[in-house]
């Protein structure tokens, strides 16, 4: 008998899902199969336990199954948790961005085959390099200081996918901008993130012989968060699984879409679920918020979803709360009042589970000042956090969490730090390399276990160790090295997180003794008891005179915010918005006057 | 259709400088000892065996290809194997995803075992210390290929069929116990209760029985005569071990309706029934999901094997056998022989021959894959190969004659002409008739490169060219491009042919043998063989006076009378230099020097 390569832990877990029939018809589901999931709905732990029981009855090695993830932190999230269930990333189970997955899978494997005009051997540029080009083109094209914007440059290359169609020119600056920046990283043999899946859905659209090869590798293909991801993926994942018989598991929420202005599309995913060889599932059931919150967070989105609250006896809190002060006022009024409440409001409730949710780090600025101020351990995640999250600093974090004593629990497993590790080589490496690297890495590892370090000395170790080293031989590490300097950096004396200990660097996300701190957008995937959102006046939540995709969108933000919640919803405003040219009082978000308005008018009937 | 190899290369490894050669289904390589047929093997192992160690493949100055000489250090050594038809199963294009070097169709996907000096040496190796070796898919060495690929698509190499015997003797080796396993899997719990019965009563019947008692008791009593009661174990007589598993265990393989085991059987025995357990395990493997293809390797597999058994077995693993089989399994045979017969059963296609040349000091390696051989040309050859035993891959030149006359006669004139053909590794093959061109092009430069001479009748046909020049014609436009032969008349194209090797003479060959000085020799024979009446005796003296007055019909007549082959045969002994025709004389020459 060949030996069992895939745990049965699943097994167990999956019993729990036969009470839920949407989560069941999508554990059971045998075709291609969307599955709409409400906030919630427990869509992540039916993503994870369908991919087990794929890998353990669907599929075996060599052939296998990839899983799309918006972002490397979903990855890593899923990684976990299908971790806990004793399944591990292999040579067939891809966890990964859609970008990974592009490069890894696509580019790496075909690209040259196809001839793709793109520089061989592969080079992403790092975030610094694309960003000088983009800066260099542009001003030699439309002068230094000109109006026009690299958000709208990328939403421009990643959503017109056809070069020769009239969307394509009708926005010519941006055309021409795109064409410039392109050749000017081409010309230092570099190809940029956006570059990775325009050119992995040029492979998949153009060459019929790519479809029987990527079908062979991976007869399943699962997307999480689709609503988030653009039309280049829709297009790669119609290819893939209608022309060439991949078999489809999507997940997603068109209400949840809020990356718009990076050219993804909720529409996509409705799309899909509307064929008719793919089975539509929607989970409806509510496993987080309270049935309060649960009906004025469908108010706020303004449709009806018939979402019900697994729990519909439970006490919720939705508070209106007008603060002096502007923001400043409003960050007081969380920290004086709220916070104390909600933690005295509940036995064993912990600043983990309190999130203060803003619009952008200019907010988020203003709040962790005040935060700081008052002495509130926090983790902050915005674009102003020390460190943008990415594959590498992700694995320090967890290396780090092992070390401060995860190590006497196996969370995080070692075998997954090492493959993690051996994953950051672009490509294969022989099996005596491997085998070395990993013992000397469980070295290092076992060497840098501490009770109560800093965090500074032990990412120095761990650079100088074996890092550095990496780093400077892998060049398509370069773009996530930035960050990891700019981890060192921040943990260095003086830095924003100079006296950050092990434990907590190995918690930064999710240490249950920490507030956190979040734009709307990287609450997405979160939940907390009590969730506080600050900066909700006209002008901020919407923007003013936003046109009508993008009041929509702003909707669907604040609806997200929204849905984070447990227990407690606190929407704080002033009233006004400063702005460059001065407080405005445009008054409090519309959204608000709605939700008030609906929730007063449900409660009279 | 199944994955198949479809080109190996080789580069500075033992005997091979530089060989880049395309392959077919299944793969039998002759050629003569020391040719490097083993090494060829091991070049294979290198990128499939799942066997080999690291050590195995970091390779010594010993393994670096010979003539290189005192210059090895700083060269690479690198085989690449090709392999192609694997699109029909999603597995094997899993397991070759990152290997693909052409999308075809058909598909191509490469795996590449280099020796070279480590990457990251700044400066020339010293030793081999400083020396690395990868293996990697298609055109990235960065696409290093892990040991899953080699276990799940393994190179299967029999190395010794010779310890056939001792591999069943053994239980741990013996390809007998995943069959025996598997049995005892799938009894029921039923049928092991019958079992345990009918053993238990078979072995209480036996030890009840009075003498094997009595047995007993004699050793029990002498037993405590020596060492007193006390110290005396109770015993008895009987079977063990009698649990059905350990029974099951027990089995053996047995010949002769159970008279012996398999220890008394003929060596040739053993081999075959070890070949039938092992062609049941690569089945099994397969079916387990252990493996998804084998490339089963038998190295000189005659050894031992009555040649016909040797056929009929290869005949079997080659898949030329019973036609219109299930399906065809998930092998790919690669043999090395120098066995005529079994060369004689290979898939005209899936010949290699490797041969040393003295030019380069290295072995070169050619095959019939891509020849351009039409249908009907595969039949006649494979027909002829099967015939002649093979005998053709094993010459080093050949001489192509038309029919059984020229076959006994050239060898004669030959010996007259101190021309040894057997020492020189000349073979004289018949085509049965004029057709050439099959031969030309499996031997010509796009098949097995094999010097060759041709010896045609040039027979006239009235007013119209001989028949010889259409002839010669099919053969040179396989060996000359961009050739009209249009305005060349039967001489023209003759002079053309002979710098080949292509030789014709004047008429046909037994009249020429007559009015050449054979005419008294071809008398006696046809009297000693032909009761033939006095006018055509007469007639017969006739012409041996006077050669000029001939009758060429009526002579050949006579001669098929007697077969053309017999009467060859008888003549043979009276051939000399003095009577051997010219185009016999230019075409042995041809063919000493060539091989020379």
């Amino acid at each position: 008998m060949p030996l069992r390569s895939v745990s049965a832990a699943y097994l167990a877990q999956a019993a729990d899902l036969a009470g839920n029939p949407g989560q069941q018809a999508a554990y059971d589901s045998t075709g291609n199969c969307v599955v709409l999931a409400g906030p919630g709905s427990g869509k992540t732990k039916t993503l994870v336990l369908k991919l087990a029981r794929i890998m353990a009855e669907d599929v075996r090695a060599p052939r296998g199954a990839a899983c799309i993830t918006y972002s490397q932190e979903c990855a890593r999230e899923l990684t976990r948790r299908l971790e806990r269930l004793g399944l591990r990333e292999a040579s067939n189970l891809f966890i990964g961005t859609v970008h990974g997955f592009c490069l890894r899978h696509l580019l790496m494997p075909y690209g040259r085959l196809a001839d793709l005009p793109v520089p061989f051997p592969l080079t992403v540029a790092t975030t610094r390099q694309s960003d000088q080009a983009m800066k260099r083109v542009g001003d030699r094209l439309f002068g230094v200081g000109h109006p026009n914007k690299t958000m709208d440059l990328g939403r421009h290359r990643r959503s017109v996918l056809d070069r020769t169609s009239i969307f394509w020119t009708s926005e010519a600056e941006l055309a021409a901008w795109a064409e410039g920046y392109e050749a000017e990283l081409r010309r230092t043999g570099l190809i940029d993130f956006d570059d990775l899946v325009v050119f992995g859905q040029r492979l998949v659209s153009e060459h019929d012989w790519v479809l029987p090869l990527l079908q062979a590798k991976f007869p399943v293909l699962a997307v999480d968060e689709y609503q988030d991801l653009g039309v280049a993926l829709h297009r790669i994942v119609k290819r893939v699984a209608f022309d060439g018989g991949v078999r489809l598991f999507a997940v997603g929420d068109p209400d949840q879409s809020i990356y718009g202005f990076t050219g993804a599309d909720g529409a996509l995913l409705q799309d899909l679920a509307e064929r008719d060889d793919v089975e539509r599932v929607q989970l409806r059931l509510n496993y987080r918020s309270a049935a309060r919150i649960v009906s004025a967070s469908e108010m706020a989105l303004g449709e009806a979803r018939g979402y019900r609250s697994n729990d519909p006896d439970r006490q919720a809190v939705i508070e209106f709360t007008q603060c002096a002060d502007g923001l400043e006022g409003q960050a007081a009024h969380a920290i004086e009042e709220i916070i104390p409440a909600a933690l005295a409001g509940k036995p064993g409730r912990a600043l983990g589970d309190i999130a203060i949710l803003y619009r952008d780090y200019r907010a988020g600025d203003v709040v962790a000042e005040a935060v700081a101020a008052a002495g509130l351990d926090f983790v902050r995640v915005d674009t102003a956090a020390p460190y943008r999250k990415v594959a590498l600093t992700s694995w320090i974090e967890d290396c780090a969490a092992w070390c401060a004593g995860g190590w006497r629990e196996a969370r995080p497993q070692l075998r997954g730090l090492l493959d993690r590790w051996l994953g950051f080589h672009r490509a294969r490496i022989p099996e005596a390399e491997a085998r070395d690297e990993a013992q000397r890495l469980t070295q290092l590892l076992w060497s840098l276990r501490v009770e109560e370090g800093i965090a500074r000395d032990f990412v120095a170790a761990l650079r100088a160790g074996m890092l550095d080293a990496l780093m400077a031989g892998e060049p398509s590490l370069a773009d996530q090295g930035e960050q990891v300097n700019r981890m060192t950096a921040a943990l260095a004396v003086g830095g924003a997180l100079a006296d950050l200990d092990l434990a907590s660097l190995g918690g930064r996300d999710g240490s249950p003794l920490h507030l956190n701190l979040l734009t709307l957008h990287s609450a997405k995937g979160c939940e907390y008891d009590v969730v506080i959102m600050v900066g909700l006046d006209l002008g901020s939540l919407p923007w003013r005179n936003e046109l009508p995709a993008a009041r929509r969108e702003s909707r669907r933000l604040f609806y997200v915010g929204l849905t984070r919640a447990r227990d407690e919803i606190h929407m704080l405003y002033s009233g006004y918005v400063d702005t460059a040219r001065g407080r405005m009082r445009w008054g409090r978000s519309p959204f608000l006057d709605e939700l008030e308005a609906r929730m007063e008018e449900a409660e009279d009937e | 259709m199944t994955v198949r190899i479809s080109r190996v290369k080789i580069s500075n490894f033992a005997n091979f400088s530089e060989i880049n050669l395309e392959t077919g289904e299944n793969i039998v390589i002759v050629g003569e000892n020391k040719v490097g047929k083993s090494n060829f093997i091991r070049a294979l192992q290198l990128i499939l065996d799942p066997g080999l160690s690291e050590r195995d493949r970091q390779l010594g100055l010993e393994h670096f290809w010979d003539g290189l000489g005192e210059d090895k250090l700083g060269e690479t050594v690198e085989i690449a194997v090709e392999l192609t038809d694997f699109t029909d199963d999603p597995r094997l294009m899993a397991h070759l995803n990152d290997c693909v070097v052409d999308p075809g169709p058909p598909m191509v996907a490469r795996l590449t075992y280099r020796f070279q000096p480590k990457a990251n040496l700044d400066r020339d190796p010293e030793s081999l210390a400083d020396y690395e070796y990868i293996i990697f898919g298609g055109d990235d060495p960065e696409m290093s290929i892990g040991p899953s690929l080699r276990r799940m698509l393994p190179l299967d190499v029999q190395v010794a069929l010779r310890d056939a015997e001792k591999d069943l003797a053994s239980w741990r080796n013996s390809p007998l116990r995943p069959l025996i396993e598997e049995l005892a899997t799938s009894l029921d719990a039923d049928a092991r209760a019958e079992i345990q019965e009918q053993v238990n009563e078979a072995q209480a019947e036996l030890e009840g029985h009075a003498e094997v008692v009595a047995t007993a008791e004699r050793i029990s009593e002498r037993l405590i005569a020596i060492a007193g009661e006390q110290h005396a174990v109770p015993l008895t007589l009987g079977l063990s071990p009698t649990r059905v598993d350990a029974l099951l265990r027990s089995l053996r393989l047995l010949i002769d309706n159970g008279a012996r085991g398999i220890a008394d059987a003929s060596l040739g025995t053993a081999n075959l029934i070890f070949m039938a357990l092992k062609s049941l395990e690569l089945d099994r493997l397969v079916t387990d999901g252990e493996r998804d293809h084998t490339f089963f390797v038998v190295e000189e597999p005659e050894a031992h094997l009555h040649p016909h058994v040797q056929r009929l077995v290869y005949r079997y693993f080659l898949g030329t056998g019973a036609d219109g089989e299930e399906d065809t399994p998930p092998l790919t045979t690669i043999l090395t022989t120098h066995s005529p017969h079994i060369a004689s059963v290979t898939p005209i296609r899936s010949i290699v021959l490797l041969r040393h040349d003295a030019e380069t000091n290295a072995t070169i390696a050619v095959s019939t894959a891509t020849a351009p051989f039409t249908e009907r040309d595969e039949a006649d050859l494979q027909r002829y190969i099967d015939v002649s035993r093979g005998e053709i891959f094993f010459a080093r030149g050949v001489i192509l004659v038309e029919g059984d006359a020229e076959r006994f006669l050239v060898p004669a004139f030959a010996d007259a002409l101190d021309i040894p053909l057997d020492m020189l590794g000349i073979t004289v093959c018949s085509v049965s008739g004029t057709n050439f061109t099959p031969y030309v092009k499996l031997l010509g430069p796009h098949g097995l490169n094999i010097p060759h001479v041709i010896l045609t009748d040039r027979d006239p046909n009235g007013a119209s060219h001989p028949r010889v020049r259409r002839r010669l014609i099919s053969v040179l436009q396989l060996r000359e491009e961009g050739v009209s032969y249009r305005r060349l008349d039967a001489d023209a194209v003759i002079a053309r042919a002979e710098p080949f090797g292509y030789f014709v003479n004047s008429n046909t060959l037994e009249p020429e043998l007559f009015t050449g000085g054979l005419a008294e020799g071809m008398q006696e024979v046809i009297e000693e063989e032909l009761s033939i009446g006095d006018g055509t005796r007469e007639e017969l003296q006739g012409w041996v006076d006077d050669p000029d007055t001939l009758d060429e019909d009526a002579l050949i007549a006579l001669i098929e009378r007697v077969g053309k082959g017999r009467f060859a045969q008888a003549l043979a002994r009276h051939v000399d230099v003095d009577t051997c025709p010219d185009y016999i004389r230019q075409a042995l020459e041809h063919i000493r020097d060539a091989v020379a």
